[in-house]
């Protein structure tokens, strides 16, 4: 039997038109697939990047039900550090020239933390919290702590001589060290939410950084960080103070130095 | 298409590399004895054993785990590690295995089945250690059939390439090389003719290897032991028994690298190994600890007091700024010791997480 040619014709335009129509679903698929894998990949570099930002297992967490619900009770250290003056400061330089030294404060101070394994939690106006073994277990975080102090010490000593020579106003800071329990975990809204420790550690290391003000030393640390400490960190006892929020005196040791050579 | 490939190799990383290839003839015979190719001992021959225990680990030599599993093991905890080096070696090693690239990125990506998934998953907490695998994750394994002989292989391999990758990533390792043959369409053509013998000298399947007395004792027997039966055991024995013999590196520096690792890790059990063996070398116990409670003491030797900060960081760290690190310190040593503390401290990583894992398989 033989096809008339318009049959033939019709059959070879048919076939073609299927040819086209697989050829294209087979493209507009692999196109797909093809995002969705670049999709897989781009999440999981954002699970590379956030790992500097909350614990892997958090990460992991948000990424598989999308919210984290774990909260972890760990053992961490707290430094809370603050400029002295700030108010008078603000009120005697221009805003740009304000945000100029805070931004230029801030990036000393995060570098000297991070240099000594310490975790940026947070911006308080002109305070700094730090974490110290938050992110990842870290027997010497008290050491660290106050290793991350000194190192910010010196970073205000070195910026001091760059704001002097353009004529502004010089800064202090004063920090409180504290070292205790408290809930690890993400903490906020959902339009905002950060890794964050949750408890009296935090407030207690912000009440002995307000002693600071009142006392001969810039860089406190209470019994709980110094019973842990290195002796080669050279402290001087600070007479016990009565700070909001805790009953009894605290006592207190201001950071002379660390004496590597001994 | 951009491959996985594509994304790691953008990590910084730097730049020259810390320690160059160098032939040696005593150890390209070990090699060839050892049925592995000549090439395979010449990048770490400052230190012979640093050169050995890498070769040995990067073979597997597997009784009961699966070969695809274990191949992808490696991609992932490669890629985990951020070792530009072995991620783009162990997908040379996948595609002449004759997976192509986009097989390897749907499997990597967690496209196998749901038990191998969970293998995969397994062993990045093993390489993470943060925190390390819990009973939960050992026991999705087994509920996945998973035998504990495969778990203990799952956990060596993982744990080989904790190794291999921190050796890799702290000499800076030139991955260019095998990030180019990832990206070839030459290597499929090439394929036929290496495929049998590159499978042949990285792919070993044995039977039961039980250890000799001898071979149960030395340092981290308890570890060494718990691999009986399976030639992970006489391997661990042979890198350990290879390390601890008398090299530049004194045997208290050795064992307070692993202290150091262990501390970091939180692992108890290889804590307390290593003070048995600073004991062993004259270190006792109070002062072990001293030297630990704040990695500074006067008992420690100057070279031990630059090293040991050093071996804390290699526990978690980022590529460019430990291999930076790694240069400043080598500037300090000669070849051989550093080399030497290189190999230590990556293969005390392996062996506490080994541990790590090993206390909940029990």
């Amino acid at each position: 039997m033989t096809l008339p040619p318009w049959a033939v014709a019709a059959l070879a335009v048919t076939l073609a038109g299927l040819c086209a129509w697989l050829w294209r679903a087979g493209v507009g698929q692999r196109r797909l697939r093809r995002h969705l894998e670049a999709a897989s990949r781009e999440l999981e570099n954002l699970q590379h990047s956030f790992s500097r930002f909350a614990p892997n297992e958090i990460i992991e967490e948000i990424i598989a039900s999308g919210v984290a619900r774990h909260g972890e009770r760990k053992e961490v250290t707290a430094l809370f550090a603050d400029l002295v003056g700030f108010t008078a400061l603000s009120e005697s330089v221009e805003p740009d020239v304000l945000l100029r030294i805070l931004n230029g404060h801030f990036e000393r101070m995060s570098r000297a933390i991070t240099d000594h394994r310490g975790y940026v939690s947070t911006f308080l106006g002109d305070g700094i919290l730090a974490l110290f073994g938050a992110l990842q277990p870290n027997p010497w975080q008290a050491n660290d702590a106050v290793h991350a102090a000194l190192a910010m010490r010196r970073e205000i000593e070195v910026y001091n001589k760059e704001l002097a020579a353009e004529g502004l106003p010089t800064i202090a800071i004063g920090v409180g060290i504290h070292r205790g329990l408290g809930v690890a975990g993400l903490v906020g809204s959902r339009d905002l939410v950060q890794f964050a420790l949750v408890g009296r550690t935090v407030n207690l290391a912000a009440r002995v950084q307000d002693l600071t003000r009142s006392c001969d030393g810039d860089i406190l640390l209470t019994a709980a960080v110094r019973d842990g400490l290195d002796p080669r960190f050279a402290l001087h006892p600070m007479p016990p103070a009565e700070v909001r929020g805790v009953e009894g005196p605290v006592d207190t040791w201001a950071v002379a130095r660390f004496d590597s050579a001994e | 298409m951009a491959t996985a490939l594509n994304r790691i190799d953008e990590i910084e990383w730097e730049r020259p590399p810390l320690v160059e290839r160098r032939r040696d003839a005593e150890l390209e015979a070990w090699a060839r004895a050892e049925g592995l190719p000549s090439g395979a001992v010449t990048q770490f021959s400052g230190s012979p054993w640093v050169a050995r225990a890498c070769a040995r680990l990067v073979r597997k030599d597997l009784r009961d785990l699966d070969w695809q599993v274990a191949d992808l093991t490696v991609v992932v905890v490669s890629r985990d590690n951020a070792c530009r080096n072995c991620y783009a070696a162990s997908r040379v090693f996948l595609r002449i295995a004759g997976l192509d690239n986009a097989e390897i990125d749907r499997l990597e990506g967690g496209l196998l089945l749901a038990g191998d998934n969970a293998a995969l998953d397994f062993a990045r907490r093993v390489s993470r250690a943060n925190p390390p695998p819990s009973s939960a994750d050992v026991k999705a394994l087994r509920d996945a059939g998973y035998s504990d002989a495969e778990l203990k292989e799952l956990a060596f391999v993982a744990a080989s390439y904790v190794m291999v990758n921190r050796l890799s990533t702290f000499v800076a390792l030139r991955p260019e090389g095998y990030e180019r043959a990832g990206r070839t369409r030459l290597l499929a053509l090439v394929r036929p003719f290496v495929r049998a013998w590159v499978l042949r000298s990285y792919h070993r399947r044995h039977g039961e290897v039980r250890l000799n007395a001898e071979e149960k004792e030395g340092p981290f027997a308890e570890i060494v032991c718990a691999f009986d039966g399976l030639p992970a055991g006489c391997k661990l024995r042979a890198i350990l028994d290879d390390a601890w013999a008398p090299t530049s590196l004194p045997r208290r520096t050795k064992a307070l690298v692993f202290a150091v690792v262990a501390r970091t890790l939180g692992c108890p059990r290889s804590e307390r190994e290593a003070f048995r063996l600073l004991e062993a070398e004259g270190i006792p116990l109070a002062q072990g600890q001293e030297i630990l409670a704040h990695l500074g003491s006067p008992a420690l030797q100057p070279l031990e007091a630059a090293i040991l900060p050093f071996v804390r960081e290699t526990v978690w760290y980022q590529p460019a700024p430990i291999q930076r690190r790694a240069r400043e310190l080598k500037a300090g040593l000669d070849e051989e010791q550093f080399l030497e503390l290189v190999g230590l401290s990556a293969l005390a990583n392996a062996v506490c997480r080994l541990c790590l894992v090993l206390g909940q398989l029990a």
